[in-house]
């Protein structure tokens, strides 16, 4: 399945300069505009049994050349809020209320017609299955000269050579566009997922969990390339992912979201370093880590709740090892501390300075967890289990 | 009692490629795909064993043997000293698959949506026929979904599986490995389908089994995170060969093979990067190549860093290296590990340097006219 190997760099920059667009904006755009501004975003699904409440006010900003992760478990409305964006949503969901604003242009509000302008031209996504996602009869060039001859309206024979180009960009050699997306491999149907994304040199890039369904060392190329990309291109990236990880390694900014809700929002190195709302804390204490010294995981207890009928208050408390009386009632609003994070928490009332609350880690997992004996006849792993048992509570918590 | 629970010699499974009907007529060879290509390999009573590789490494087929699922075209099984190869039915095969139980990775595929929860833990137990009394079997079955934590358990045994969460299906197919009294359990991918907070659950219920039933884990993962945690000894499988083995913190922290040294530099880390480390990545090109065209020598020498670096030995073209031993039950197979050498440390990749429109001369794709914006 290998192919030819083809070296990471590509001999060709997309865009000249960083940041520079090669065409112009929308006529209605706001040069000094922020990239993308959302606010106050809801979106609904309508299901026989009840209304379910995706996403439920959602705010955040993209700057120019920005990578925001957006992180949280399976259901808490990531990919609900980035599709909102271009309403590229299924039947039964709709946009309830809130404000898109890209270049400063309100998206929300513009009929499907007015916005088909914007799709794949200003935003287009990175799909999760490339193996579903690719049209298993058509050759990887057509595919992506395709966005080029519909949305931008150039001459097949100059979409075909663009398409090429764009597969070179990523890492695939020109003489691929033939081929058809069973003949590649796992890694370079993901890389043709991207040229497609980047057709129509789009403003916005959103990758929708670019990397979940690949090898460890096929992901690192992905990323690798994401983050040349960036370089080269100064796109702009939201990246929906349910691994941190990558989203410290490849995001400036980070939002986690909780059962449709903004839990905590801010820049990469702040949040991971010292997190304050209770969910990021036990996410981020959840995830696997070679770098640790202790072979532990934190357990985070329950799951994410049924948006149909959310529980009162802050929708994380049923869960909160730190749950006051206070959060059973009133749903925390956000709160922006100077140092560039937004948390949603009444453990930090806009009233306060924000210093961080570490919240008590009560149960951990792993062989150097307390009460886990090892093999006998296999030496060394349990040495520190001791030491770990000693450990205070909460030590966990990075 | 053996401490060596199981023991793989030289294990080989050789898929053949099959031909046209004409090749078949003219006996044309094809030849075939090395899914496994020689391994030895222990597990020992009462630990986590860790195998670990990317897509094609073999992993799954050596799981797939040990649990009887696949037969070997070569060397040995053996199950507590006992050979146990050419078991293929039978009392003996009843025997050892009671002993010997699977997880596989996806709940939602493995449960029968039409099955209750009860009916597919008590299966295994009518096709056993150990428990021949019914009241004794609904017994059994309790017991099992109480241990996966699925408690109160009567609650669960008659609900189906769409009444469960992901978690929950998790435990359930955990239960139906447990009921059987099993000593090896082999787990395949049993996390990577669940999210963070149910794979933590997940691991910590396996651990506590281990501590509570003195189960044995072959735990087969893609994450060497996951192993990280887990796993006492973890083994890195390439090709369908053992590249290296040991305590999981021998193979982690100080890989005696460059394979596993790349892999462990690419795991992403939940702490963002300072400056200039994410230069300590190395980034293997290309991927795996196919079973079916096996490279000479070294089977790993065409993406090894090394080569590309300081030129490559001309025995890894040449010569498969052994397993060498690094001491304290770690070995890898790598010519540079030969006598116990430990890999030297490898400066960082130079990190990919993006070909700016400076060094090209600005020479990027035609821009596209204006007006056809």
């Amino acid at each position: 399945m290998g192919g030819p190997d083809v070296p990471i760099e590509p001999p060709i920059a997309l865009r000249t300069v960083r940041g520079r667009r090669q065409w112009p904006l929308p006529k209605q755009a706001d040069p000094n505009a922020t990239l993308l501004v959302v606010e106050n975003l809801r979106t609904y699904f309508t299901l026989s049994s009840g209304t379910v409440k995706a996403v439920d006010g959602v705010s955040f900003e993209l700057h120019d050349g920005e990578a925001l992760g957006i992180a949280g478990e399976s259901g808490c409305g990531k990919t609900t809020t980035a599709l909102s964006l271009l309403r590229l949503l299924p039947a039964n969901a709709k946009v309830v209320g809130g404000s898109v604003k890209l270049f400063g242009i309100e998206l929300a509000t513009k009929s499907e017609n007015a916005l088909r302008r914007y799709r794949w031209r200003e935003i287009s996504v990175i799909f999760q299955g490339a193996m579903n996602a690719l049209n298993p009869v058509l050759r990887v060039g057509d595919q992506v000269a395709e966005p080029i001859v519909e949305r931008l309206g150039l001459p097949r024979a100059e979409a075909n050579r663009r398409a090429r180009e764009l597969l070179e960009l990523v890492g695939i050699a020109r003489d691929r566009a033939a081929d058809y997306p069973h003949q590649l491999s796992g890694g370079m149907r993901q890389r043709a997922m991207i040229a497609m994304a980047l057709a129509c040199d789009p403003a916005i890039v959103i990758g929708d969990e670019p990397t979940t369904a690949l090898d460890v060392m096929v992901q690192a190329q992905i990323l690798e390339l994401l983050e040349r990309l960036r370089e080269q291109l100064g796109l702009s990236l939201i990246l929906i992912t349910h691994d941190l990880s990558v989203i410290a390694e490849t995001c400036d900014r980070v939002m986690v979201m909780y059962a449709g809700r903004v839990a905590e929002e801010g820049p990469v190195r702040t949040v991971f370093s010292g997190p304050r709302h209770p969910y990021t804390q036990m996410l981020l204490a959840a995830i696997p880590n070679l770098d640790s010294d202790k072979r532990l995981l934190a357990t985070i207890p329950g799951s994410p709740p049924d948006l149909r009928t959310p529980p009162p208050g802050c929708r994380f408390h049923p869960r909160c090892p730190m749950a006051m009386d206070v959060c059973r009632e009133i749903i925390p609003e956000e709160v922006r501390y100077a140092d560039g994070v937004r948390v949603a928490c009444h453990l930090y009332p806009p009233s306060g300075d924000g210093t961080r609350r570490p919240i008590p880690i009560l149960e951990v997992t792993g062989v150097d967890a307390p009460g886990v004996t090892a093999a006998p006849g296999v030496t060394g792993a349990p040495a520190r289990g001791g030491g770990a048992a000693a450990a205070p509570a909460g030590e966990l918590a990075p | 009692m053996n401490e060596e629970l199981v023991r793989l010699e030289d294990l080989q499974v050789h898929f053949p490629i099959r031909g046209s009907f004409a090749d078949a007529i003219l006996r044309r060879r094809h030849g075939a795909v090395r899914a496994v290509d020689g391994i030895d390999l222990a597990i020992r009573r009462g630990e986590v064993l860790g195998l670990v590789g990317e897509s094609g490494s073999g992993k799954t087929t050596t799981g797939r043997v040990i649990v009887k699922l696949t037969r070997p075209t070569g060397g040995r099984l053996l199950l507590d000293g006992q050979d146990v190869t050419a078991v293929w039915g039978g009392p003996a095969l009843r025997d050892y698959r009671r002993r010997v139980q699977l997880i596989f990775q996806d709940p939602y595929e493995t449960l029968n949506p039409k099955q209750t929860i009860h009916d597919f833990v008590a299966e295994p137990l009518e096709v056993q026929r150990i428990v021949p009394l019914a009241s004794a079997r609904e017994r059994r079955v309790l017991e099992a979904l109480e241990a996966a934590g699925l408690r109160p358990a009567s609650d669960f045994a008659f609900r189906y599986p769409h009444e469960l969460s992901g978690g929950q299906r998790q435990r359930v197919v955990i239960a139906g490995a447990l009921v059987l009294g099993p000593e090896l359990v082999v787990a395949d991918e049993p996390v990577s389908m669940l999210d963070v907070s149910i794979r933590t659950e997940i691991l910590k219920l396996m651990l506590d089994l281990r501590t509570e039933h003195g189960l044995t884990y072959l735990f087969i993962t893609h994450d060497l995170s996951v192993a990280w945690v887990i796993a006492d000894r973890i083994a890195v499988m390439y090709l369908g060969r053992i590249l290296e083995i040991g305590l999981a913190e021998d193979v982690i922290r100080r890989p005696g093979n460059p394979y596993t040294q790349a892999l462990v530099s690419v795991m992403p880390s939940p702490e963002p990067p300072e400056i200039g480390h994410r230069a300590k990545r190395q980034i293997l090109v290309g991927e795996t190549p196919s079973a079916a065209a096996i490279p000479t020598g070294c089977r790993f020498h065409p993406r090894c860093p090394w080569a590309a670096r300081a030129g490559i030995l001309e025995r890894c073209r040449t010569a498969e290296p052994p397993l060498f031993d690094m001491g304290n039950g770690h070995a890898a197979a790598c010519w540079l590990a030969e006598g116990g050498r430990p890999l030297p440390v490898l400066e960082a990749t130079p990190a990919v340097v993006p070909q700016t429109a400076g060094v090209t001369g600005g020479a990027g794709p035609t821009p596209l006219p204006a007006a056809n914006r």
